[in-house]
């Protein structure tokens, strides 16, 4: 018998192949599950930073770990220097407030990116340097590019 | 009445538009820039007209380009909808100009109401209380100083021809003022190609109450009553109701209120759907804020708790109908709530989040109306406002709304962009707002007392690991690096080799 480990925000869940009869596949990504009497709705998601899982209001980080499969790597850290300061969302980048080689304090302003009528300030989340920066004005950005490189 | 009109909007007002027109039998024609080509109003509309590249100002701003448009698909009369050009005076008299009937107010009426500061000046004359500032635009920063100072701090700059929070700026200390007379006028000529700004008190932790007019070419006039609007967020309404909380325990504002907005809109003859806001305080004295010379993003709660369909009652106004009904004639029951359902991350400053719709599925069932602009598939453009669509909900009293608004939210789900949906169902079920103690401020006291999340319940975990479970068995498998690998095929085909 099969048995798959699910961390559920980190929350170890360990399921077997017979539990999934109580799981149906209503429409693409959707499921329907019945435990016990009591209905589920819970949707799936494949985001960019890995499965997401949600039901109702709740939303979970989701993965799913073959007990075969023991090579993972672990997630290391990006190197402490160096931060890269992304666009969280699609949009124009309409201004640059800072250039390479300038000093920067923790909280000020970097680019502004405008999306949906809307301009965004993306700010320095620590002190340093600018050691690159990515973008040009009037650029269009897609979630997770790098706008800025801090050092 | 009209043969065919052509809408100069997007989203679900333009949807919303073409369904009043197809309920009086007459056309609609839909415009679209190149980021709408599939939106839902582009495949609503009996016809539709490509105007121009994804920047509103190429497209949806341009004058020129609709009135073509117009004349080429033989219309002949233009809805405006909300934003955009509806409160463009020098657009409605083009309209004319070119013999096609504007759907709104004269461009006399859109002049004199459309400048912030003429509008006080002309409700103070019609002795309509007004918040205490100064009607001149703030350009001398010398001068901007000395009324500051007198007005004593907080307070607040305004774009004179702005709407929706655009071009507005809260100063605490004079040390603040001149960058933020600065930042304001130029989001205020962003977003409004005027960079005029002035200067108001601030009132702390007002109610936000505006009232709904409608008014004939004959000079018959008539309000509908208040819709409470308080529930903002970066100074845009996100959720209103009717009737509001405060006039419920107050009876006697709704015609005083009325009455004054009334009087706002004789001034100067108004015709057509407007709107009225004003700010409340927590004593239940009103201040005349400023004149919406459009239909309003919320009319859905006044429609649901009056019976009447505004746009009809637009579109027959703008056909030179008269009011088919008398102020005694109109009558308020039960409890209507919207809430705005918008592309943004909650727990990140309300960032706006445009992408692709994967799965959508919407609310109905008993008094349920659902104003959506979007479907299952469609990329949401970053160009444009956020609001996906208005969730409204009418029961018999506010506390079965409440209960109604929560199940629709309950059954509401969009996925594949950050929405609001979630936090609607916090902020409905939230204790003070069932109390409806409701003011400006409220979405920012509500980040503050909110409590964090219980843990959730044991079976609810469980049911998400068989989800998880049985969605990466289905060939969306996590690979070592990270990546995801989403082909269905591809597992298939490796499955079927290995037999």
């Amino acid at each position: 018998m099969t048995k798959l480990q699910i961390l559920i925000d980190g929350n170890p869940i360990e399921i077997d192949s017979r539990d999934m009869q109580s799981v149906k596949e209503v429409e693409p990504g959707v499921y329907s599950v019945l435990l016990e009497g009591r209905s589920f709705e819970v949707r799936a998601i494949t985001a960019a930073d890995g499965l997401r899982v949600e039901t109702g209001s709740r939303r979970f980080a989701v993965e799913v770990r073959d007990p075969r499969d023991s090579s993972r790597l672990a997630k290391t850290a990006l190197g402490s220097g160096r931060k890269s300061i992304s666009a969280p969302m699609p949009g124009k980048v309409v201004r640059l407030l800072v250039r390479e080689g300038d000093s920067v304090d923790s909280g000020q302003g970097l680019v502004v990116v405008e999306a949906m009528k809307m301009q965004n300030e993306m700010k320095a989340p620590r002190a340093g340097r600018v050691a690159e920066v990515l973008v040009r004005d009037g650029d269009t950005v897609a979630a997770g590019d790098t706008l800025v490189v801090l050092e | 009445m009209f043969r065919k009109v052509l809408i100069a909007n997007r989203g679900e007002i333009a949807v919303r538009i073409v369904r009043a027109l197809r309920e009086m039998n007459i056309g609609s024609v839909a415009v679209f820039s190149d980021a709408d080509r599939a939106a839902l109003h582009v495949r609503l509309a009996d016809e539709a007209e490509h105007i121009g590249p994804a920047p509103s100002s190429e497209s949806y701003l341009r004058i020129d380009r609709i009135l073509e448009a117009a004349k080429k698909h033989d219309a002949d009369a233009i809805h405006p909808g909300y934003g955009f050009l509806s409160e463009n005076a020098e657009f409605a008299a083009a309209c004319e100009a070119s013999g096609i009937v504007f759907i709104g107010p004269t461009p006399e009426a859109i002049r004199r109401l459309g400048s912030k500061t003429a509008a006080r000046t002309l409700a103070k004359e019609a002795s309509v209380p007004t918040v205490p500032g100064s009607e001149q635009p703030a350009t001398q920063l010398e001068e901007v100083r000395r009324v500051a100072r007198e007005l004593v701090y907080p307070v607040l700059l305004k774009a004179s021809a702005g709407g929706g929070g655009k071009g507005m700026r809260r100063v605490d200390q004079e040390s603040e003022l001149e960058a933020a007379i600065r930042e304001a006028s130029s989001e205020a000529e962003r977003s409004f190609r005027n960079g005029e700004v002035y200067i108001e008190k601030l009132i702390d932790k007002p109610r936000h109450i505006e009232i709904q007019i409608a008014g004939d070419q004959y000079g018959n006039l008539v309000h509908l009553g208040e819709r409470e609007c308080s529930l903002q967020r970066r100074h845009q309404k996100i959720s209103e109701e009717c009737p509001s909380p405060l006039i419920t325990s107050n009876p006697e504002m709704r015609t005083a209120m009325g009455e004054a907005a009334l009087r706002v809109a004789r001034a100067v003859g108004y015709s057509s759907l407007g709107t009225v806001e004003f700010l409340a305080d927590i004593q239940g004295d009103f201040y005349f804020l400023e004149v919406n010379t459009r239909l309003q993003v919320e009319h859905p709660v006044t429609e649901l708790v009056t019976g009447y369909d505004l746009v009809r009652l637009q579109l027959e106004i703008a056909a030179g109908e008269k009011l088919p009904f008398q102020q005694q004639d109109v009558h308020w029951r039960g409890s209507a709530i919207e809430c705005r359902i918008c592309a943004e991350d909650t727990e990140n400053n309300f960032f706006p989040s445009p992408g692709r719709i994967v799965q959508l599925r919407e609310p109905s069932g008993p008094g349920v109306r659902l104003d959506s602009g979007v479907y299952q598939g469609w990329t949401v453009p970053l160009e444009y406002d956020p609001l996906l669509a208005k969730l409204v909900v009418w029961h018999e009293d506010r506390d079965a709304a409440i209960g109604r608004m929560l199940r629709a939210l309950d059954e509401y789900s969009i996925t594949g962009l950050e929405n609001n949906v979630a936090f609607f169902r916090e902020i409905i079920d939230d204790p003070i707002f069932r109390k409806g103690w409701l003011q400006t401020g409220f979405v920012a006291d509500f980040f503050a007392r909110r409590k964090p999340k219980s843990p959730p319940p044991q079976e609810l975990e469980l049911a998400a690991a068989l989800v998880a479970a049985a969605h990466s068995r289905n060939g969306k498998r996590e690979t070592r690096n990270g990546k995801l690998e989403a082909s269905r095929w591809l597992t298939d085909g490796r499955t079927s080799l290995l037999r």
